[in-house]
């Protein structure tokens, strides 16, 4: 039967995939966290930068790329944690550690609050409700003079050292790395999977799709509240038009789109690349937008799959190719 | 011969039911697609649901499988009042359920498409156990081999397998089968039955809605009709089967059949059928229209995808004015063939040419500026347009009058289009979007038209009304190819025929000798036993 030989994706099985992609980021934590050892201030701060934008773009990742909700609202959850962090610094005088950890837990409310309404909505009209969200919640925080208005909030305490602010970001991605490796390696992402490729026919199989949603909004939300704690911690000044741009979505979604949608490696690879290239380029911003755009329509255009997809191509057909 | 439901004392715990619905409705905005429906099922019945298209069985199944919420009415699971409850938790019940257009979790492999029922409904349960538990299904509905590969990589009959094993992998108590026979060849249907017939101390009950009749002939023991929303009649599948209203509605020229299987090669008499004395008048004209040069011609053609070569030198010519057939089992290369024809695939090797010229690089849309229009299987309507604006897609630039003509044409030949024309184009039934799909194929007025696999999934009474429909067009001088499952009608209505086996032409001829060709019945029944 001629069809039956037809060109085909071999899938290698759930454990393998485990156990290498397991083994894979633990390397890259520990590369991560050396070269985090004996960084110079610059080294820092770009790492800091990194490091944020992955956890982000994981979290992101988890569910645009795993569960298939492409949402637009991540700067609504940056910008709640950053605001959650210096009010409860500033006004209760919380303990840091306690601050970050709300930063995340408001976030995470947050989206136990509106998926009712957003989940209503399902493919575009998700995005664009979620879309919505941040910008009005970005609206609110402008015209509120409690929290400050436009013109923001001062951190009243100092913002630690930057040494210090690496390591706190180091510490949640390595939390993001054991969720998301829950998350997406095993029977867990085998039902994520299955809610983003066909809700109905999960909902058929036993899938309650909307508790799996809700568990996936809700803990990306809590990673990407604790990296706006962490980032208003940096910055010990917040206001609503940096915490809640536009610009935080868009960046999350660049780093997914160049490295892959529902790779595990996809956040990884694109972040590098993302923050390499926006430091290199960083004397020519508009040298940097352009190069940037055309990236993006290229690999949109020629590896649907981002660059991890890519790779994972070749290296199959290699393997492959091997065996004959 | 048609037994009404009689009432049951709900109070007698000792004959509770598998399934019991009450009066059960649903609509659709003004469109009431069930309209009171009683219904009972109990363990051991296997329940055949038949109907023409349109009549709501498929709302039916949504119903009972917990994904559309009724409008009225209720649905009771061994007693239990389950009319609320959603798709997830009937399945967790054991309401396991089919689509009739295969969805699968299409960037999974065709092993987690199963796990995933396995750990959502038990999540604590061993990897070991669900994958051993899984392999057993994939084993038995022939899956084994492609465990491992991507959903989307699976044909489309590969896809209506998975999902049989994908509802059995939820363990049900209760199987819902939608169509999962359509598109087979007759060995493939005996299997079909097998493996059917194997579930029945599995499962504890299963329905099945299905127009291929040897299925529900030799599945079900009882089975129920449906007609707009509403029961006819349900009874023991024999006297179901039997009763004239039913042949009415229904059945239609199936009736007289006895087989539409080339086991059985169909008989010469058709004296019933106005259609079956045209084609000969039509073949004479054929003949003093045909010009020596071909319209269409495939020279040694090959094509595939990728590694797989499904085409291996394939050489037709299409004359204007005949209809060709392309007969051949399932992965012999026929649909291939005719997304050659319509320049979706290009073909690797060998020429193409149309009108004497080469055309094999041709894209689709030049193709269809010279005159090649393909219908192709699975409907492929455009869901965001209504049944007007997928047929008027293909007349842009035409004048005002020009496209009210042809519209006129398509709703003369398919009244049931006239009807709908304002409804979205996949709110109709299957028949009618298949309908939708020939016409909006003709609204372009083509000069050759491939009609892929166009019965697939239709009411026998659909079959003919599509059938007295092509021979219309036939008979208006339209060069047709036609690729077909059901033998027995592609004979009728073909001049010539061609049979492909493993992607080459194995018998050629016209339809008279082709259907008497004892090579037909071995290439059909031999390849598919191999």
């Amino acid at each position: 039967m001629g069809q039956i030989i037809a060109k085909t994706t071999k899938v290698p099985s759930v454990e393998t995939l485990k156990i290498q992609s397991g083994g894979l980021m633990l390397m890259a934590l520990i590369v991560i966290g050396a070269s985090g050892l004996s960084a110079g201030n610059y080294a820092l701060e770009v790492g800091f930068q990194f490091l944020l934008l992955l956890i982000m773009a994981e979290a992101w990742n988890l569910m645009a790329g795993y569960t298939g909700l492409v949402s637009l609202g991540t700067a609504s959850f940056v910008g709640i944690g950053g605001y959650t962090l210096v009010g409860l610094m500033n006004r209760f005088d919380a303990s840091l550690s306690v601050a970050v950890f709300a930063a995340g837990i408001a976030a995470m409310v947050l989206a136990l609050l509106v998926s009712r309404a957003v989940f209503r909505m399902r493919g575009l009209y998700f995005t664009v409700g979620t879309l919505a969200l941040a910008e009005a919640l970005r609206m609110f925080m402008v015209n509120s003079d409690y929290f400050g208005g436009a013109t923001g909030i001062f951190l009243a305490k100092d913002s630690p050292s930057l040494k210090a602010l690496f390591w706190m970001a180091f510490g949640v991605l390595v939390l993001t790395t054991m969720l998301m490796q829950i998350g997406t390696q095993g029977r867990f992402s085998v039902l994520l999977r299955a809610v983003r490729d066909d809700e109905d026919a999960a909902a058929q199989a036993g899938v309650r799709a909307f508790r799996v949603k809700l568990g996936v909004f809700a803990l990306s939300s809590f990673l990407i509240g604790l990296a706006g704690g962490l980032q208003a911690l940096k910055l010990g000044v917040i206001e609503p038009y940096g915490m809640f741009g536009l610009q935080w979505t868009v960046n999350v979604l660049t780093v997914v789109i160049i490295g892959g949608q529902g790779k595990r490696f996809g956040s990884l690879v694109g972040a590098v690349l993302v923050v390499a290239l926006s430091e290199a380029l960083a004397d020519y911003p508009a040298v940097h937008l352009l190069l940037m755009g055309f990236a993006l329509i290229v690999i949109i255009r020629f590896a649907p799959q981002g660059l991890a997809g890519l790779l994972e191509r070749t290296f199959n057909r290699r393997a492959q190719g091997g065996v004959k | 011969m048609i037994k009404h439901q009689c009432e049951v004392d709900t109070t007698v715990p000792a004959s509770t039911p598998l399934l019991r619905t009450e009066d059960l409705k649903k609509s659709y905005g003004g469109v009431h697609a069930i309209q009171g429906i009683s219904f009972e099922l109990h363990k051991g019945d296997v329940c055949g649901v038949i109907g023409p298209n349109g009549a709501g069985k498929s709302t039916f199944i949504g119903l009972l499988g917990g994904a559309l919420s009724p409008s009225g009415g209720r649905i009771y699971f061994e007693g239990n009042d389950v009319t609320r409850l959603q798709a997830p938790y009937r399945a967790s019940l054991g309401i396991g359920r089919t689509y009739q257009v295969p969805r699968p979790f299409l960037n999974m492999s065709v092993m987690e498409n199963l796990l995933t029922a396995q750990f959502a409904l038990h999540p604590l349960i061993g990897a070991g156990e669900a994958k051993a538990f899984c392999e057993e299904i994939l084993e038995r509905t022939g899956l084994l081999e492609q465990k491992d590969w991507l959903a989307k990589d699976l044909p489309l009959l590969r896809r209506k397998r998975l999902e049989i094993a994908r509802a059995l992998a939820i363990r049900p108590r209760l199987l819902l089968l939608d169509e999962v026979g359509a598109g087979l060849i007759d060995s493939e249907v005996s299997e079909l039955i097998e493996l059917i017939l194997s579930l029945k101390d599995k499962v504890d009950s299963i329905i099945i809605i299905e127009h291929v009749l040897r299925v529900v002939r030799e599945c079900c023991n009882r089975t129920l009709v449906i007609n707009f929303g509403k029961k006819i009649a349900e009874g023991p599948t024999s006297d179901v089967l039997a009763s004239r209203e039913v042949a009415e509605i229904y059945l239609g020229n199936a009736a007289n059949r006895h087989s539409q299987s080339v086991t059985e090669s169909p008989q010469e008499q058709k004296t019933t059928s106005p259609v079956g004395v045209l084609p000969q008048a039509v073949l004479d004209d054929a003949e003093c229209l045909k010009p020596s040069e071909p319209l269409l011609e495939l020279l040694q053609v090959h094509a595939g995808y990728g590694q797989a070569k499904v085409l291996q030198g394939v050489s037709i010519k299409v004359f204007p004015g005949s209809t060709v057939a392309i007969l051949g089992t399932n992965g012999a290369g026929k649909s291939t063939l005719a997304n050659v024809i319509s320049g979706v695939l290009r073909p690797t090797a060998g020429q193409f040419r149309i009108d004497g010229k080469d055309a094999g690089l041709s894209l689709p849309y030049e193709r269809s500026r010279l005159g090649i229009a393909q219908c192709q299987e699975g409907r492929k309507i455009f869901p965001n347009l209504t049944v007007e604006e997928n047929l008027l897609i293909s007349t842009r630039g035409l004048t005002r009058n020009q496209r009210l003509d042809r519209l006129d044409g398509i709703y003369t030949l398919f009244p049931d289009l006239h009807k709908r024309r304002h409804d979205g184009g996949t709110a109709m039934s299957g028949g009618q979007q298949q309908m939708l799909a020939i016409g909006r194929a003709l609204m372009a007025r083509p000069r050759l038209i491939v009609f892929d696999e166009i019965s697939l999934g239709l009411a026998p009474v659909m079959m003919d009304r599509l059938y007295m429909a092509l021979m219309e067009l036939k008979k208006s001088g339209l060069t047709l190819v036609i690729v077909e499952q059901d033998v027995a009608r592609a004979l009728e209505l073909a001049d010539e025929v061609h049979v492909l086996e493993h992607g080459k032409i194995a018998l050629t001829g016209d339809a008279r000798s082709v259907k008497h060709d004892p090579r037909l019945k071995s290439l059909y029944i031999g390849e598919a036993i191999a």
